[in-house]
């Protein structure tokens, strides 16, 4: 499952065989290829609604709905569940896709992205345990309102937020997809390299650890990439004369192990927390809905977080943690109670429960029509997507148009169905709570093992896990984050091949990039992502410094 | 100094294999083609470039004893929230994570003989027992029943053909399988 190298470009490459969007349902005839919206005005629209009702028909089948089902119940069990995170429980959740067609492999891996940025809201609100990070910025507002007496209320927001803030994305997501691939396929090899370049700096300043812990974990996971026989003069670089070196290192044994293994060490070094938690999960837990009145006064919030959560969705390496906090920022700043966050009002919970959710969809633009992921949980999609034989890009309207229509459609649906699970299966939900961490992270260990070794077969990917495991356990201890590197491993080969293309069509002349618009706007953004920071904190110390104690 | 010298130690340890890998990289074997640049490029201006962070974080952290650092955004935001517990507060158990990384390799080293079931199930229960839980039914149904549904979910619907073991453990795992009704 080694990255093709190149541009994403048309069609099927590597992975297991073609692509088989026909979903499991049914092996239904594809229509025709889709033609990008905006190709032909309001005829192209009218196409695109049509696909987009079609694909709505694809994902109505049994065994589609019957993944969906699945997705959303595993995506809220691994936002729940103590040790596991989200982009953990999509990487475990890869194996079992391996057997699928291409659509519900897909829509079980979105189904658990959408929906794991929601379950964690019920134990922040109720018991003050944050799931994810996601969830941090509802222990202000959604905890305080539960402690006034209102959990049911808290908990109408947070699906109100979950709801409408879903839509919403997915809604940007399909009208702006198609315009956004047309757009790409003007891209050369510079403008390519550009976006990975502004994507990989972006990972670095947007992410967790220090930045330039960010940018070594980026640069070990670029070096990573390139073990094994390269792709264009067919030379071994770093393989050492070991032969499953020589055939590369599989991204996805670097995510299982880095997340997942590493995660499971780090939590062991901490002792893991004995016999679940002791919050009280017995109590009577419900939802209560805002009235439509509520909702009206707080459209103006709802909005603003949806459009934060969008925009920090579509930038490579932000993602819904990011979206979360910097929506409830935005509301102490620009909402008219800002100066009341924090006392349990309601705008606390909408803005990073709206921001949150709507970043899903906002992550899925890029991946869908540059294939670039911009987050962990994006990347195993991809992995999926490459796993199937199928790379997403500027083409895949064009080559694939019926099936990226299916997979809107199971957004809708997903974000609706989150929605009725959160309200009706909230209790066993929280019930989860309780099981142990060590019996968890057993089997935790248990499907990384099997995912590594179900992609091919090999038991040396045990082994090349396990020293992922480590490895990722090491970054944990000395606080260099793992996404950058995880980036690196699955980028580095586009970034290679890009980077060569440009150099070989441009005479060796690497300014050609500051030489084209679009692709010199975006060195100047990358530029900008990471030297920002930077200039910022030092900024602030310098004053510290000269603040009189 | 003790401590300025672990604080770099982690960027020391990754200059030095940057450097060892730009030798490497150095005697990458490829038919060179006049005017094109070869396939050592792209990895040697990695290594540079990871070379010149790891050699700035040394000086700053070793010889200057300088502690800031620009975070990313994520990090900032965490902290600033003050929800995050600071490592200070939490206990470290060394002993577990040496046995469980112990336990880990040693299931990696034995399953091609022992075979997955048989592996697995003393794999989970000696992992539960390790991580300091200590309820014997739970760990004994669990690690049992666990083990057996992922050989049915793997082998039976997913199609995953997991090792099987060599003589006598093979035995075990070939009778479930028969009992299972799945055919390898």
């Amino acid at each position: 499952m080694k990255h093709p190298g190149g541009p994403p470009g048309p069609g099927a490459r590597g992975g297991r065989g073609g692509p088989r969007g026909g979903g499991g349902g049914g092996g239904r005839p594809a229509p025709r290829p889709a033609a990008p919206a905006g190709a032909g005005g309001g005829a192209a629209g009218m196409e695109a609604l049509v696909h987009l009702g079609n694909g709505f028909l694809q994902v109505l089948q049994p065994m589609n709905l019957l993944v969906l089902f699945i997705g959303l119940v595993l995506g809220m069990l691994v936002a729940v569940l103590p040790g596991l995170t989200l982009v953990m429980g999509v990487v475990l959740a890869l194996p079992f896709t391996y057997s699928m067609e291409l659509l519900p492999a897909i829509i079980l891996l979105t189904a658990m992205y959408v929906s794991g940025t929601y379950g964690g809201a019920f134990t922040a609100i109720l018991f003050r345990i944050p799931g994810e990070p996601i969830d941090v910025p509802l222990l202000w507002d959604g905890y305080t309102m539960a402690r006034k007496g209102q959990p049911a209320k808290a908990l109408g927001w947070t699906l109100f937020s979950a709801l409408g803030g879903g839509l919403v994305a997915v809604m940007v997501m399909v009208l702006a997809s198609a315009p956004v691939a047309k757009f790409a396929l003007t891209f050369s090899s510079p403008e390519y390299f550009a976006i990975i370049i502004f994507g990989l700096a972006s990972v670095v300043s947007l992410g967790g650890g220090s930045i330039t812990n960010a940018a070594i974990s980026l640069m070990l996971g670029l070096l990573i990439a390139t073990v094994g026989v390269d792709s264009i003069y067919g030379a071994e670089r770093f393989a050492f004369g070991v032969p499953f070196l020589q055939d590369g290192i599989e991204y996805l044994l670097v995510m299982v192990g880095a997340y997942g293994l590493g995660e499971v060490f780090t939590r062991m070094e901490k002792g893991f927390a004995g016999d679940g938690t002791a919050a009280d999960t017995d109590r009577r837990i419900k939802t209560e809905f805002p009235t439509l009145g509520e909702m009206i006064k707080l459209k103006m919030t709802f909005l603003r977080s949806s459009l934060v959560g969008i925009i920090v969705g579509i930038i490579p390496g932000a993602g819904a943690t990011v979206a979360s906090f910097v929506a409830y920022g935005a509301e102490g700043q620009y909402g008219k109670r800002g100066k009341e966050l924090g006392s349990g009002i309601a705008e606390g919970i909408i803005a990073p429960q709206t921001a949150a959710t709507s970043s899903v969809g906002g992550a899925m633009i890029p991946l869908l029509t540059m294939g670039i992921p911009g987050s962990g949980a994006t990347a195993i999609i991809l992995g999926a997507f490459l796993l199937h034989g199928m790379q997403p890009g500027p083409q895949v309207f064009v080559t694939s148009g019926p099936f990226v229509y299916a997979v809107f459609a199971s957004m809708f649906l997903g974000v609706i169905g989150m929605c009725i699970l959160g309200y009706f299966a909230i209790k066993p939900l929280v019930k989860v709570l309780e099981l142990p961490e060590a019996v968890v992270s057993a089997f935790v260990v248990m499907f990384c093992f099997i995912g590594a070794f179900a992609a091919r077969n090999n038991l040396s990917d045990l082994y090349v896990i396990t020293a992922f495991g480590i490895l990722g356990y090491l970054f944990e201890k000395f606080h260099f984050p793992i996404a950058p590197m995880v980036l690196g491993v699955i980028l580095g080969p586009l970034a290679e091949s890009s980077f060569m293309t440009m150099m070989v069509s441009h005479g060796n002349d690497w300014t050609v990039l500051m030489g084209r618009p679009i692709s010199a706007t975006v060195m100047v953004l990358a530029v900008i992502a990471l030297v920002y920071p930077i200039q910022r904190q030092l900024r602030e110390k310098t004053r510290r410094s000269e603040t009189p104690q | 100094m003790l401590n300025r010298l672990l604080r770099a130690s982690p960027y020391i340890v990754v200059q030095l294999a940057a450097m060892y890998l730009y030798q490497v990289a150095g005697r990458i074997d490829f038919p060179a083609a006049p005017g094109r640049i070869g396939p050592d490029f792209w990895p040697k201006s990695i290594l540079v470039l990871l070379g010149l962070v790891c050699v700035y974080e040394i000086i700053k952290n070793l010889l200057i004893g300088e502690t800031f650092t620009a975070a990313g955004l994520l990090e900032k935001l965490m902290k600033d929230s003050g929800e995050v517990e600071g490592e200070e507060k939490q206990r470290s158990y060394p002993l577990l994570l040496a046995g469980g990384i112990v336990l880990t390799v040693i299931y990696v080293v034995t399953i091609s003989s022992l075979g997955f079931f048989l592996a697995t199930v003393a794999y989970l229960a000696l992992f539960m027992v390790i991580g300091r839980y200590r309820n014997w039914t739970v760990i004994a149904v669990s690690s049992v029943l666990g083990s057996l549904a992922l050989v049915f979910i793997f082998m039976k619907v997913v199609y995953v053909s997991l090792p099987l073991g060599v003589e006598p453990f093979s035995a075990v795992s070939l009778w479930l399988l028969k009992v299972m009704g799945v055919h390898w």
